[in-house]
């Protein structure tokens, strides 16, 4: 009897240790049910943000929206890596989605059908730069606008007696170059170029952002003709790309050496900060804060052929509305986030380089001057980088990388990466 | 069946009948999302505990107890189907098809599989893979062999040594890959004086990986060849000597062969471990290494099985593909370790 009295209460132990373990479960059910059925569709929105080094100003917004409009925005972040779309996939998995979400350009093909068009908005008026897809039609709210070329450190050009204008052709590159390198010690330069084609952890910037240059360096802002060849099967045109070895050689041959092959990207930013370096090949996100640099910063075109005269600007990643969500909401906050009162924090507060033509405030970021000149004068280039297959940088980098060590020259280079990436598309 | 009354037999089958239909009307609601009142998680409970209630009055004596053992391993198997079992044959599932991760499209056969032996830089890290993990089997071995006899013998500070040599293994592989990073990048080559680190290159970055990996799991290796060694007995090894064994034969005649179940374990450890080397490789090299395979340049010269596997699914985005290379994996992996617990087995029980 006492025997079967202890099996009662064993089997009892384990049916409520059941109970216990459901309960988070049905929790979570029942507040998923209050969220979306309770009729009040417009108050509330989730956003999931993937850039983890302004989720405090993001929270602040949040706190005025709700101030201001009485709907509600909860901010999520995900931390640490720019890329959310392995969380996403998660939480679609588990029917857990925001309704507001970060993508880059080239994965919006994967979302088809998922995402809400916002066509017809008021603040599409305001922006070039929404996303906008074939198929789906406007789907990006842009909330940001990022550039790259060659930075430079403006006080050191001046110094030797270079004018950064000119720099428009590969002569005049190599003649800087020269001028400067001949007077490093003047300058109390450590070499001429902060470049860096490190692959194991710089490779996205050899990979993607300076790969960039190739695809879209002269080119205007909606010409797609490299990046069309390019995901046309992988193809390369082939004197575009010599031109473009011939002028990283160029970088490579002026880079600092301890830099080039095996360096970081603190060491690099931290050598232009201290003004060691006369350029480096980041873009605008490298130094954020004017109390960084006590010099001018500008940009100025990789112009591998004669004539390029263009940065690359534009939205890295874009919000998107799910269409499965609460539309409505997002596209009422995506309004009032066009707006001053957002523009203000997300410009002032979060650093970002507003996208929209009617914001009042000037962002602080040291490399903001130069930008808004290229983009006024409407010499900019697409970031369509962002829209060749996934994972095309980590083969890419390593050709850099093999150049930088001298193992490859600009013909066999360009051959490589033919190769390269002609095997990559063909998997 | 006599000894059981009706009323016990309609309480049994009625409690287990509820159940059920709870259990499925729980489920249905999950599955439909028509769940209005937010009770599916209670139904599917209440419907578990009642087909319990019902399972254990179950009116038998004889197969009473066979229940009464299903219904405590029934938590531990429900866990292992749900975690293990089930996701395997779903992963075999999704690789016949073209999942990203968010939707399925298509199926497409066994077209992963003949895409995945097409592939020049899959195949070299198949060949890398085998490379290390037969370097490795030797060296982790050799080494932490060495040192279990450095540490059972008769020097002075041996707690010191066992902890020192240890340690490595406590240390993450990520943060450990991170740290080696900075060693051969910074250290090295300031004492050297070059240029570029030894991660630089292919090959120099493999050895790279082979001396962490050694360095980190030499160390636990270890411990089971201490143990192992000190299970063998103190008289034989006295008798030995009496006998005018000198210290290489006791080694060789007495030791190797006392502590060869050590050694079986141990080389199926690493071996296991070897094949499944994952994060050292990513924070070291994370795969970068250019070499020329099968006529091709690639990209991806030191990146190994797991971490090609990796690249595939969560960088390229090519989830279904990196399912067909995940279940090759797991086939390669199960045969190699089949076939090594074989020989293993026969070679102690010859002893």
């Amino acid at each position: 009897m006492r025997k079967k009295l202890l099996s009662m209460l064993l089997v009892g132990a384990m049916a409520s240790s059941f109970v216990a373990c459901g309960q988070p479960n049905t929790a979570n059910t029942e507040s998923g049910n209050a969220s979306s059925g309770d009729g009040t569709a417009t108050s509330s929105v989730t956003l999931l943000n993937g850039k983890p080094e302004i989720d405090a100003q993001l929270q602040d917004l949040a706190a005025l929206y709700k101030e201001e409009t009485g709907n509600e925005l909860i901010v999520q972040t995900i931390g640490g890596d720019t890329n959310a779309s392995d969380e996403l996939k998660k939480m679609k998995a588990a029917g857990n989605m925001p309704d507001i979400f970060v993508i880059e350009a080239n994965q919006a093909s994967s979302w088809d059908g998922l995402l809400a068009d916002l066509a017809g908005e008021s603040w599409t008026d305001k922006t070039e730069f929404e996303l906008v897809d074939d198929s789906m039609g406007t789907i990006g709210f842009p909330y940001t606008v990022e550039a790259t070329a060659l930075g430079y450190n403006a006080d050191v050009l001046t110094a030797a007696g270079i004018d950064p204008s000119t720099l428009t052709s590969p002569a005049a590159y190599k003649e800087a170059f020269e001028t400067l390198d001949s007077k490093k010690d003047e300058l109390g330069l450590k070499a001429v170029l902060g470049w860096c084609a490190e692959p194991s952890n710089l490779g996205w910037s050899s990979g993607t952002h300076v790969f960039a240059q190739y695809l879209d360096a002269g080119l205007a802002a909606d010409d797609t003709t490299y990046i069309d060849l390019l995901n046309d099967g992988g193809q390369v045109d082939h004197d575009r790309m010599l031109a473009f070895a011939e002028f990283v050689g160029m970088m490579n041959q002026y880079s600092d050496p301890d830099l080039l092959v095996d360096g970081t990207y603190d060491e690099q930013v931290a050598g232009f900060k201290a003004g060691e370096y006369a350029f480096i090949t980041q873009g605008n996100w490298c130094v954020t804060s004017p109390d960084d640099v006590d010099f001018e910063c500008g940009f100025a075109p990789y112009a591998f052929e004669d004539g390029i005269d263009t940065i690359i600007a534009g939205p890295p990643s874009y919000w998107v509305a799910y269409s499965e969500g609460n539309v409505d909401g997002a596209k009422a906050f995506f309004d009032w986030c066009a707006g001053d009162s957002a523009q203000n924090i997300l410009v002032n507060d979060a650093g970002l380089v507003s996208p929209f033509d009617d914001c009042q405030y000037e962002a602080v970021n040291p490399f903001y001057s130069s930008m808004k000149s290229y983009i006024d004068a409407g010499k900019f280039s697409g970031w369509h980088t962002m829209l060749k297959k996934d994972g095309l940088q980590n083969q890419t980098c390593q050709v850099f990388a093999d150049y930088a060590q001298g193992k490859l020259d600009a013909e066999s280079f360009t051959t490589t990466m033919e190769q390269v990436i002609a095997d990559y598309y063909a998997n | 069946m006599g000894e059981f009354s009706a009323k016990r037999k309609i309480f049994s089958f009625g409690t287990m009948i509820i159940g059920i239909a709870l259990m499925v009307a729980g489920l249905f609601m999950a599955i439909t999302l028509t769940d209005f009142l937010g009770i599916r998680g209670e139904l599917i409970i209440a419907g578990c505990i009642l087909f319990f209630v019902g399972l254990y009055f179950f009116p038998t004596l004889k197969h009473h107890r066979g229940i009464i053992n299903f219904m405590f391993l029934f938590p531990l198997l429900f866990a292992f189907v749900v975690t293990v079992i089930f996701p395997l044959f779903i992963g075999i599932g999704y690789s016949f098809t073209d999942w990203d991760g968010i939707t399925v499209n298509k199926g497409v056969g066994f077209g992963n599989y003949q895409r995945m032996f097409g592939e020049a830089q899959f195949m070299w890290s198949v060949l890398i893979t085998f490379l290390f993990v037969i370097i490795n089997i030797i060296l982790v071995n050799l080494v932490a062999f060495l040192l279990a006899l450095l540490c059972t013998s008769k020097l002075k500070g041996l707690g010191f040594f066992r902890a020192a040599y240890f340690v490595p293994n406590l240390i993450g592989g990520i943060v450990l890959g991170y740290i080696w990073q900075f060693i051969f990048s910074k250290v090295i080559t300031e004492i050297l004086n070059s240029q570029a680190s030894m991660l630089v290159e292919t090959k120099t970055a493999f050895i790279g990986i082979v001396m962490v990996y050694v360095w980190q799991y030499a160390g636990y290796i270890m411990l089971i060849y201490i143990t192992g060694l000190n299970t063998v007995p103190g008289d034989i090894i006295e008798a030995s000597s009496i006998d005018g064994a000198n210290a290489l034969q006791t080694l060789f005649k007495i030791k190797i062969p006392m502590i060869a179940p050590t050694i079986t374990i141990c080389t199926f450890l690493t071996l296991t471990s070897a094949f499944k080397q994952f994060d050292v490789n990513l924070s070291l090299t994370n795969g970068t290494g250019s070499v020329t395979f099968m006529g091709k340049y690639l990209s991806k010269g030191t990146s190994m099985l797991a971490h090609n596997i990796y690249e595939t699914a969560f960088v390229n985005n090519e989830y279904a593909y990196g399912e067909a290379k995940a279940v090759f994996f797991f086939i390669v992996l199960a045969i190699v370790s089949i076939i090594q617990v074989r020989v293993s087995n026969k070679r102690e029980v010859e002893l």
